[in-house]
């Protein structure tokens, strides 16, 4: 071996692979016998027939080949007879990193139908820890890693914006239930329950977080919600940075401690439950005080001691669950949700396989923040979309914010027309509101009728006119007024002809793209405070926006969007409360559930 | 009894022997110098068993085929898997009863028992040669070593089929053959994929702790309905 010809990051991935060899991944490495057994376990084998270098073994070959080459004795004498290679270029790196990263989502489907034990997942994990600390990873991984290491939480969401959807979603519940207790407490100090969630229910999902106060409202609880340490989502699990992982997770454990509070309860997401129950205590050293508890077990608690009363008949819809990796394969989180279904919902079918032996949504691991792997994630999601169909079920239910992606991409993109809910979502729609809570009737405002945004206007700025039109439509039906812009230089125009509520504006378009549009805004005097929401299908250029001298943009969306995403989001933006939502919501449609 | 047979009996296989353990102790010491992931968390999920019983669950993985997915679906690999095995555990005895308890051969059956264990186990060794060629899946995941340890084995089992009746009447290069072929395997084995049983221990005792400790150990078998 040449170390002279070696490249610099290819010597640190080898120098740095020592500290990752405890016993157990030591062991992991050395263990396999190329059996072939885990072949059919990955849903990458089932959706690309005949490609054998989506094999979990030949993956982990790809791994296993350095590993051997520096630290296996016949790896290390006669390489070519264990396939054993060291890695000498950025090239060979970038190939690892397309193995690791776009062709695994760290499932553990496949350590789990190994004979021999091996956790191929956890040194997928480890191998792209190593690539991270080089600085080659997919840019997505890059970006929302930078948002959690400088902002403290994977979205990036600004404090403010955190505070003031916490502080909408409150007067929303103040209203809903007539009651000024009925609020989200921020900051309690010494409460039962410290309630920490994924940013993405700030920023997509508002619904989950409101749902979820509901619940403790009545349920009588004493539960807060800090203001900042809030985020309990990891992205050190996925890009396999254990320091990250280890900040993360002190950053949240500091805060509960801080408060005083007794039981940190952490909201459906299977990765953030990983990662902050079992993983990140590991990571960061530290030995926490305090418990902690999936959401899904502190409704599943209120509902057994007669806090909170339920009636499944409210959910009428078929409803199947699906179980999330982390939740079933790596923390036995399977039984609990099985059991609040039954109690919530009225028809609920099982997935085949499910818990344990359940397919990836293929979303997870951070794959939905690789764009560049987007069709192959899709494609492998054919596994996932034919055990969704085979349900007949209407709605599918996951304990996973990952998988509420990962699972509506691939029922668009496999037109399986079915919705996705989470627990927290069918508990709420159960609820059977006491009577001593006084709930005030709904009066239906004159607003209201001609829908949620009427009287507000929106500039819709992109080039794709497909998309255009339908973002459009959607707003024209809740009763903004639209102006519509195709290029850059036709949506300052408008802007400054019409003075807009709200612009949404692209990032890539050809010609004056959507970054120099953003810029030209902010720097207009005239124009510099109108509200701006960034709608992009390449979530990982949002650097180009974000990394700029101005006020950030007050709303991000990634394409593909929906309704309910994108009004929720306008309304957050132009801060519109319920009271000027439809009847429907209040009254009918949202108690009616599914 | 010719000397050179006696020699591969007996010296040859002592040397080899001590050879084999020598670099065993080698390899465990530098495991064991590796420190352990120490797992923090308080135990979760519903149903887990104590961190020892998940370790026994997981140790005794390989002999519950209805416990993984891959092995209920591919139960005729498994048959395999176990005459393949039940096979090397025959050869390996037949190996120390010629030399130190040839008597043990001469009641009656056992020597067609052995012959039957260590015929199929041959047959099997057959298929599993065919099956690495000729599934592109396993060319792709195979190395040298692969190959040339499954027809090391495979021929190893023929010669032990062979030397079972401990007869040298016809000739004494069956059981010639058969014991160099051992020697040889325990000096090649610590080096080559074969040693993979010195790791499962380590690797099956990791992951049933750290599973038991998560609730997933024992594995709940999916269920086709609700309820």
């Amino acid at each position: 071996m040449n170390n002279s010809s070696r490249s610099y990051k290819a010597q640190r991935v080898i120098d740095r692979m020592d500290k990752k060899l405890n016993r157990q991944m030591l062991t992991s490495l050395l263990a396999c016998v190329h059996c072939g057994m885990c072949t059919d376990a990955c849903h990458y084998v089932l959706a690309n027939p005949g490609d054998p270098t989506y094999a979990p073994s030949y993956k982990a070959d790809q791994i296993r080949k350095f590993f051997k080459r520096h630290y296996d004795w016949t790896g290390r004498v006669l390489p070519w007879w264990v396939k054993a290679k060291s890695l000498y270029t950025d090239e060979e790196l970038e190939e690892l990193k397309d193995t690791v990263f776009g062709k695994c989502t760290n499932c553990r489907r496949c350590t789990l139908n190994c004979p021999m034990g091996v956790d191929y997942a956890t040194f997928n994990r480890m191998a792209r820890g190593l690539l991270v600390s080089v600085g080659i990873m997919p840019e997505g991984v890059a970006v929302v890693s930078k948002d959690q290491w400088e902002i403290g939480n994977q979205m990036g969401v600004l404090k403010e914006d955190y505070i003031d959807t916490l502080e909408w979603l409150s007067d929303e519940l103040e209203e809903e239930f007539g009651d000024p207790r009925a609020r989200i407490p921020i900051d309690l100090e010494n409460a039962n329950i410290v309630y920490s969630i994924n940013p993405r229910e700030v920023k997509y999902d508002p619904r989950t977080i409101s749902d979820a106060a509901r619940i403790f409202y009545l349920a009588g609880e004493s539960w807060t919600m800090p203001s900042e340490g809030w985020d309990m989502t990891n992205f050190g699990l996925f890009s396999g940075d254990d320091d990250l992982g280890g900040a993360v997770g002190r950053r949240l454990f500091e805060k509960v401690s801080e408060l005083g509070g007794k039981k940190l309860v952490i909201s459906e997401c299977g990765h953030g439950y990983r990662s902050t129950r079992c993983e990140a205590q590991n990571w960061a050293g530290w030995d926490v005080d305090f418990e902690m508890e999936s959401s899904v077990i502190t409704m599943l608690r209120y509902i057994s001691e007669g806090r909170i009363t339920v009636d499944k008949s409210k959910n009428q819809s078929p409803v199947t669950f699906h179980d999330s990796c982390n939740n079933a394969r790596s923390c036995g989180l399977t039984e609990e949700p099985r059991q609040l279904l039954n109690l919530v919902v009225e028809d609920f079918r099982e997935m085949y396989p499910n818990r344990a032996e359940n397919y990836c949504c293929t979303g997870g691991g951070g794959a939905m923040s690789m764009s560049e792997y987007t069709p192959r994630r899709l494609k492998s999601a054919k596994i996932k979309a034919d055990q969704l169909k085979a349900t007949g079920a209407e709605y599918v239910c996951t304990s996973c914010h990952n998988c509420v992606d990962g699972l509506t991409d691939l029922i668009r993109h496999y037109k399986l027309g079915m919705k996705v809910t989470q627990l927290v979502n069918l508990v709420a729609e159960a609820l059977v509101v006491p009577e001593v809570v006084a709930v005030p009737s709904v009066e239906i405002p004159e607003v209201a009728a001609a829908g949620v945004l009427a009287g507000h206007s929106v500039l819709v700025v992109d080039d794709e006119p497909d998309f255009v039109v339908y973002v459009s439509t959607l707003l024209e039906d809740n009763g903004a007024a639209v102006h519509r812009a195709f290029s850059g230089e036709e949506a300052l125009r408008l802007a400054a002809e019409h003075q807009p509520d709200l612009i949404t504006l692209d990032i890539s378009m050809p010609g004056m793209s959507g970054q120099e549009v953003f810029e030209r805004l902010r720097e207009d005097k005239s124009l510099r405070e109108v509200p701006i929401c960034i709608i992009t299908g390449q979530p990982e250029l949002r650097k180009l926006i974000y990394d700029r001298p101005h006020r950030a943009p007050e709303g991000f969306l990634s394409k593909p969007i929906d309704e309910e995403q994108l009004i929720l989001n306008v309304r957050k933006v132009l801060k519109i409360p319920h009271e000027k939502e439809s009847p429907k919501t209040e009254s009918s449609e949202a108690k009616k559930g599914v | 009894m010719s000397e050179l047979l006696h020699f591969s009996e007996h010296t040859l296989q002592e040397a080899a022997l001590l050879f084999m353990g020598a670099v065993y102790v080698t390899r465990l010491y530098w495991i064991t110098r590796r420190k352990a992931g120490r797992e923090r968390q308080a135990p979760t999920g519903t149903g887990s068993l104590d961190p020892k019983g998940s370790i026994v669950y997981s140790w005794a993985n390989v002999a519950m085929p209805w416990s993984m997915e891959s092995t209920r679906r591919k139960w005729f690999l498994y048959v395999q898997f176990v005459a393949f095995h039940l096979g090397v555990v025959a050869a390996i005895g037949l190996s120390f009863v010629i030399p130190y308890g040839p008597g043990i051969l001469e009641t009656p059956g056992v020597v067609p028992v052995l012959q039957i264990v260590i015929g199929a186990a041959f047959l099997v060794g057959v298929g599993r040669i065919i099956r690495r060629i000729a599934s592109k899946y396993m060319r792709a995941i195979s190395s040298p070593d692969d190959y040339f340890s499954l027809v090391l084995l495979t021929a190893w089992f023929a010669f032990a089929f062979l030397a079972v009746p401990n007869d040298t009447s016809g000739g004494e290069w069956p059981l010639l053959t058969f014991f160099l072929l051992t020697a040889f395997f325990l000096v090649y084995v610590p080096f080559s994929k074969i040693s993979h049983y010195l790791y499962y221990p380590f690797t099956r005792y990791y992951l049933g702790k750290t599973l038991g400790r998560r609730g997933v150990y024992p594995v709940r078998k999916a269920r086709q309905h609700a309820g």
